[in-house]
């Protein structure tokens, strides 16, 4: 993929060496700086004194468990139901159906129109007769996190659909006499693999660091847990969300890697 | 994409289903419905109800009052700071990240990789742990504002604040940056190394170079990113909450605060019409978006 002359014309027209050092130096300590300054508070705080304090008693908190815990519930039913529903229903429809293509297409990008703070204000408005019961439980997070991730985790898997020759794929399965679930599971799902990884991490990840929509719904979930205890003990605050980031560079960054060589086309999007 | 309705459509294009498993239409779009009923129950039907709620009055008949107080007095200003932040963010993240993308490109090899892998992950982090990364840094306490005063520059008695809308426009460089060179990438890798030789030896500068043929070319990108940045600081929510805890007045968190329970009598259908007002200026904001990519997939092939 690379090669010495790999963005020679750049530097040819004037990107040369001190431009790119200037530039990737300031832009790079700008984002590390935040890192290494979390990880000195979060030892430091106020006092005057090296301690780990703060992370001992965040282990202490009962909170702390509690809604990790329940943040990975979600999480895990957040990646169930994409599993279940966005990615066959995204090799359905490529095969089976193409017209509708340009159809999910336009509505897997929808969620990015309608802020999640407005969906949470349909939700309540559309839904607040019936559904307080359901309302109460956590899990009615799954299917709006499900929906919310769409952008993220329907486009991730539709490149990598679009990058197999899906129709031969399956007439060819099909004329050797595999069955439909054969076909999916002996064929298309190990083509589709790396796809199917993004997509659900991304759809997991998304569920994981949501804020608006469970702290709306009143959830305790674990950003809603970190901005309460922000309110009152900036140290453990600032010691979990450190954690939180460099544990999120983990699967996120196995779907960049993952996924990198296949995404070149994938318009590009990103959450607040 | 089927272009012709000759009658051996069925036997011959690649698209069509396998023998076996033709005539069964309500099968074959019944695959799709519990995906559709998913989009209509938790995005679609919401998004209506707020769209209608907006021209309701509190007994369900129609009015404009919602809409006339939402465009008025404090909400008014909360449309107002709400762009100051995404114009004010927007067009760092823009300039910022154009000039890294375009360092990053005529970087070889390793770097490149680790700055794209690195950027999607960043414009993916965002939220509630960013906010405290940042009151660690630059908050009242922050490290890097006790060295800054141990120098003797006191940031906040200089006016400066994390916790207002120039804080936050620092804050969104952490999450916009990285989108905007993920956006600006492709394009500039698509420049024909040709079009850099035919201005040289034309006798262009390289100043002219960028100029007349580089900064035309990559237009409608940076527009596209522009627009793309433009709507994720507006719509951002979690990271402003965080760090000023409801107090700055955007309209995000003016829903919020009005689905919370804060809600005077007679403004129960106000919360929609501030989120009505939030859906046209993104839409508007995505149309653009569609727009721009059209034309930039012209200098392509």
């Amino acid at each position: 993929m690379t090669s010495p002359t790999d963005g020679l014309y750049l530097r040819q027209a004037g990107i040369g060496r001190g431009f790119r050092t200037l530039v990737l130096g300031a832009v790079g300590a700008f984002f590390l700086i935040p890192i290494l300054a979390s990880a000195r508070y979060s030892v430091l705080g106020n006092h005057h004194h090296l301690t780990l304090s703060a992370y001992r008693s965040l282990f202490e908190d009962p909170n702390f468990r509690s809604s990790l815990e329940l943040s990975l519930q979600v999480a895990i039913a957040t990646v169930l139901l994409t599993g279940l529903l966005v990615i066959p229903t995204s090799i359905w429809v490529s095969v089976r159906i193409p017209k509708l293509r340009a159809l999910l297409d336009v509505l897997s990008i929808v969620p990015l129109g309608v802020p999640s703070v407005v969906v949470v204000l349909g939700i309540l408005g559309a839904y607040h007769g019936i559904l307080n019961l359901i309302l109460t439980s956590p899990f009615i997070l799954a299917p709006i996190y499900v929906v919310l991730a769409l952008p993220y985790s329907y486009r991730t898997f539709d490149t990598a659909v679009r990058s197999l020759d899906i129709n031969t794929l399956v007439e060819a399965a099909q004329s050797l006499g595999a069955s439909w679930s054969r076909t999916l599971v002996g064929v298309l799902l190990p083509n589709l693999r790396a796809g199917m990884i993004g997509a659900l991490i991304l759809a997991g990840a998304y569920a994981l660091g949501e804020f608006v929509v469970a702290s709306l719904l009143s959830f305790n979930t674990f950003p809603v847990y970190i901005v309460q205890i922000g309110l009152t003990a900036a140290a453990e605050a600032v010691a979990v969300s450190l954690v939180a980031l460099l544990v999120a560079f983990v699967p996120l960054s196995l779907v960049a890697i993952v996924g990198g060589g296949r995404t070149k086309r994938r318009g590009v999007l990103a959450t607040g | 994409m089927l272009v012709t309705l000759t009658p051996k459509r069925e036997e011959s294009s690649p698209s069509s289903p396998p023998r076996s498993q033709r005539g069964h239409e309500f099968w074959r779009y019944g695959g799709v419905v519990p995906y559709l009923a998913f989009m209509a129950l938790f995005l679609l039907i919401p998004a209506f109800s707020v769209l209608i709620g907006a021209f309701e009055s509190n007994d369900g008949a129609l009015t404009f009052s919602n809409l006339r107080i939402a465009l008025s007095g404090p909400y008014l200003q909360s449309f107002v700071t709400s762009f100051e932040l995404s114009v004010g963010s927007t067009v760092i993240a823009v300039v910022v990240g154009f000039v890294s993308a375009l360092a990053v490109a005529a970087t070889r090899g390793r770097p490149r990789a680790l700055v794209q892998s690195s950027s999607s992950v960043l414009a993916n982090t965002g939220g509630v742990p960013l906010a405290f990364a940042f009151i660690a840094t630059i908050g009242n306490f922050g490290v890097v504002t006790k060295i800054l005063s141990g120098m003797g520059l006191n940031i906040y008695a200089h006016g400066f604040s994390l916790y207002s809308v120039v804080g936050l426009i620092i804050v969104y460089q952490y999450f916009l940056i990285p989108v905007m060179i993920l956006v600006m990438l492709g394009p500039i890798q698509n420049l024909r190394p040709a079009w850099v030789e035919a201005a040289r030896t034309l006798g262009a500068s390289k100043l002219r170079f960028w100029w007349s043929v580089g900064l035309p070319i990559l237009s409608p990108a940076l527009l596209s990113g522009t627009v793309v940045l433009f709507a994720d600081a507006f719509a951002a929510y979690a990271t402003a909450e965080a760090l000023t805890s409801g107090t700055l007045p955007l309209v995000p968190i003016q829903i919020g605060s009005l689905i919370s329970g804060n809600v005077a009598a007679g403004e129960a259908n106000l919360g929609n019409a501030l989120g009505l007002g939030m859906i046209v200026v993104v839409a508007l904001a995505a149309t653009v978006y569609v727009l721009s990519q059209r034309r930039a997939s012209r200098w392509l092939r």
